[in-house]
C-alpha cells in the first residue's frame, strides 16, 4: 500500500490547533464554541479564514457542517461532516489530510463545539436507549431500559470473565488520568484520586463505578490541515499525518459485535501504524479516547501495545502516566479533563501539543510519535491518526 | 402471561419487513433467529441479507428459548424517568442455545443482582405487551437434564416463515 505521506509529494500537516474554553460555557452557544476554537487555531497556524478552502465537523443533525460554516462566513469547496460518534474527529482529519494531497483544497478548518453540559445537564452520562419511537431493528436495542454505560459495562464485565481483569486495574486508568489532570489548569476535576476512590464511588452500571465514566463537559477544538509545502512560511513547526484508517464493526446493538472484548482498533490501527511505517513501539505518547476506563483497556490491546487480555496488567502501577510504559492522556482525558461527547478533537490537539513540546508539567520528553484514537458508539467505531514530529 | 416488567412509558416495538415474522413467532412465545437459507448461518438483529454470503433468502429458526448469560450489566443510575422505580435491573446479552452462537439483548429477571454470573443458565419468560405482542425477557433456568440441550438443537430446524413471509 502507498503509504500516505507519498501522494504526488504534498504531505499533510496539521499546522495549527486550539481547544475552546472548557470546561463549563453557560454563556456560549454551540457555534459561538466552534467559532471561539476556529479562531485561535487560526492564529496558531498563522492563517486567516481568508486561507480555508476546506471545511470539516460534525454534531447531531444532518447538514451540520454548512450550518457551522455559514456561521463561520466559510464559503468552501470541501466540507466533510462524517459522524461516526466518538471518532469523528479522527475520521474528518484523515479525510482532510487525503484532500490535501491529492490537490483538491490546501487548507482545511476542522472545528468541533459543544455546550452538552449546559444544554442537557448531568443525565446524559447513562444517556441512550429506551424511550420513544424505534423502528426496525432499533427495537432490539430500546426494551431492556438498557444505557450507553451499560452497553461499555457489558464489555467490561465479558474481559474480567476471558482475562480476570479486575475493578482496581480498570480504575487505575481513572487513577492516572486524575494525575494528568492535576497539571491542566482547564482540567474539569483536579482532586487526586486512588483506586480506593474508584472502586468505592458508587455503582452507575456493573461493574463501572461513576469514576469509571467520563466528565461530562462543554467545549471545543479545532485543527488546521494543510500541505507541507504551505506550512513552510508558517510560524508552528508542521506535525506530520504520518498514517490514518478507521473502522467499523457494528451499529449499537451488542448483540451484532462480533466479540465484546475486541473493539475496531484491532482493524484500524495496524493499518494506520503501517500506512506510517511504525509499530506500537514507535509509538511515544498517545491519546487514547477514554469515555470509560474499560475503553482505554480495550484500546491498549486492540492497537497492539500489550496483548489481548493484557490490558488490565498494563494500565495499572503507573502504566500510562508520563515516564510509565505508554503515557496516555497528558492533558488529564475525558475522564477528567473535558468530555463535550465526541471529544476526538481534544485527542488530536493534545497529540499535536506534545509533538511541538507544548506539554509544560505532562510533557512526554522528545516525544517525536504520538497516536490519537477515537472510539465512536458502542464500541462501533475506531480511528487512528498517527502524528510526527518529523518528516517521513 | 406475565405481568408487564417494564413500565408504559418504555417503547413499543414496531415491526419492519425483516422483524415482522420475528414478532409473528414472539406473540406465540416461540424464541426464533433469523437463519439464511443459502448458507445457514444465523443472525440477530434480523436483517434483510445475510452478513456472511449476502443471501436474501431466510427462514425463522426455531431455538429452545434457552441459553447462557454470555455478559450483563446491573443498571442502577436510571436514564428513562419512568425506570426509576425499577433499578437496580439486569440487562444481559445470552448466547442463545440451538442458534449457532447467535446472542440477543434482553433483561434478566427474578433474580437478585447480585446473583448473576457469566455463563448462568437461562429460559426465556414472555411478556405478554399486548393481544399480539410479547418481548422475550430471560430468567435463570430451572434444573436442566444435560441432555436437554442436545435435544433442544435438534429441534432447532422448524422454519417459521421467512423470505417468502409478509412483506
Amino acid at each position: 500500500m502507498t503509504s500516505m505521506a507519498s501522494r504526488r509529494g504534498r504531505r499533510a500537516v496539521i499546522a495549527g490547533v486550539a481547544t475552546s474554553d472548557y470546561p463549563h460555557l453557560p454563556h456560549l452557544s454551540e457555534h459561538a464554541v466552534h467559532g471561539q476554537a476556529a479562531d485561535r487555531a487560526l492564529a496558531d497556524a498563522g492563517l486567516t479564514f481568508a486561507d480555508v478552502d476546506g471545511f470539516a465537523t460534525t454534531g447531531f443533525f444532518p447538514m451540520y457542517a454548512t450550518g457551522v460554516a455559514e456561521y463561520l462566513g466559510l464559503h468552501p469547496i470541501y466540507f466533510d461532516e462524517t459522524n461516526s460518534g466518538g471518532s469523528s474527529f479522527e475520521v474528518l482529519v484523515e479525510h482532510a489530510a487525503y484532500a490535501v494531497e491529492c490537490g483538491a483544497v490546501d487548507v482545511v478548518l476542522v472545528t468541533y463545539g459543544s455546550v452538552q453540559l449546559t444544554q442537557m445537564g448531568r443525565r446524559l452520562g447513562t444517556g441512550g436507549g429506551g424511550g420513544g419511537f424505534a423502528p426496525g431493528p432499533a427495537i432490539y436495542d430500546a426494551l431492556w431500559g438498557n444505557t450507553l454505560v451499560g452497553n461499555y459495562a457489558m464489555a467490561a464485565r465479558r474481559h474480567m470473565h476471558e482475562f480476570g481483569t479486575t475493578p482496581e486495574q480498570l480504575a487505575a486508568v481513572a487513577v492516572t488520568m486524575r494525575r494528568h489532570a492535576a497539571s491542566n489548569p482547564q482540567a474539569q476535576e483536579r482532586a487526586p484520586i486512588t483506586v480506593d476512590d474508584v472502586v468505592s464511588s458508587r455503582l452507575v452500571a456493573d461493574p463501572l463505578h461513576k469514576l469509571d465514566c467520563c466528565v461530562i463537559s462543554d467545549g471545543g477544538g479545532a485543527c488546521v490541515v494543510t500541505t507541507e509545502e504551505r506550512a513552510a512560511d508558517l510560524p508552528r513547526d508542521p506535525i506530520y499525518v504520518l498514517g490514518a484508517a478507521h473502522a467499523t464493526t457494528h451499529h449499537l446493538n451488542l448483540s451484532a459485535m462480533p466479540s465484546l472484548t475486541v473493539s475496531p482498533a484491532a482493524q484500524c490501527g495496524p493499518v494506520a501504524f503501517a500506512r506510517a511505517g511504525i509499530t506500537p513501539a514507535d509509538v511515544d505518547v498517545a491519546q487514547l479516547y477514554d469515555s470509560f476506563t474499560i475503553t482505554v483497556v480495550l484500546t491498549v490491546e486492540d492497537l497492539g501495545f500489550c496483548a489481548k487480555g493484557e490490558g488490565g496488567a498494563f494500565v495499572e502501577n503507573g502504566g500510562l502516566e508520563v515516564g510509565g510504559r505508554l503515557p496516555t492522556n497528558t492533558d488529564g482525558g475525558g475522564l477528567s479533563a473535558c468530555h463535550p461527547g465526541m471529544r476526538g478533537m481534544f485527542l488530536i490537539v493534545e497529540a499535536v501539543r506534545q509533538l511541538r513540546g507544548e506539554g509544560g508539567a505532562t510533557q512526554v520528553p522528545d516525544a517525536r510519535i504520538a497516536v490519537a484514537h477515537g472510539t465512536g458508539g458502542m464500541l462501533s467505531t475506531g480511528a487512528t491518526l498517527v502524528l510526527g514530529r518529523e518528516a517521513p | 402471561m406475565t405481568e408487564r416488567w417494564f413500565p408504559d412509558e418504555m417503547p413499543m416495538p414496531a415491526a419492519s419487513a425483516e422483524t415482522v415474522g420475528w414478532w409473528e413467532a414472539a406473540a406465540d412465545h416461540r424464541l426464533v433467529v433469523q437463519r439464511c437459507t443459502d448458507c445457514g448461518r444465523t443472525r440477530h438483529p434480523p436483517g434483510p441479507v445475510c452478513p456472511r454470503c449476502r443471501s436474501s433468502s431466510s427462514e425463522w429458526s426455531a431455538t429452545p428459548g434457552t441459553g447462557t448469560v454470555y455478559t450483563y450489566t446491573v443498571v442502577r443510575q436510571a436514564f428513562i424517568p419512568s425506570l426509576r422505580d425499577k433499578i437496580p435491573y439486569v440487562v444481559v446479552v445470552v448466547e442463545l442455545d440451538g442458534a449457532q452462537g447467535a446472542r440477543i439483548v434482553s433483561n434478566l429477571v427474578d433474580v437478585e443482582p447480585e446473583e448473576v454470573t457469566v455463563g448462568m443458565p437461562v429460559e426465556v419468560v414472555w411478556e405478554d405487551m399486548g393481544p399480539e405482542l410479547a418481548v422475550p425477557r430471560f430468567r435463570p433456568a430451572a434444573a436442566v437434564p444435560a441432555s436437554a440441550g442436545a435435544t433442544a438443537s435438534a429441534g432447532a430446524r422448524t422454519s417459521a416463515g421467512g423470505d417468502g413471509g409478509r412483506r
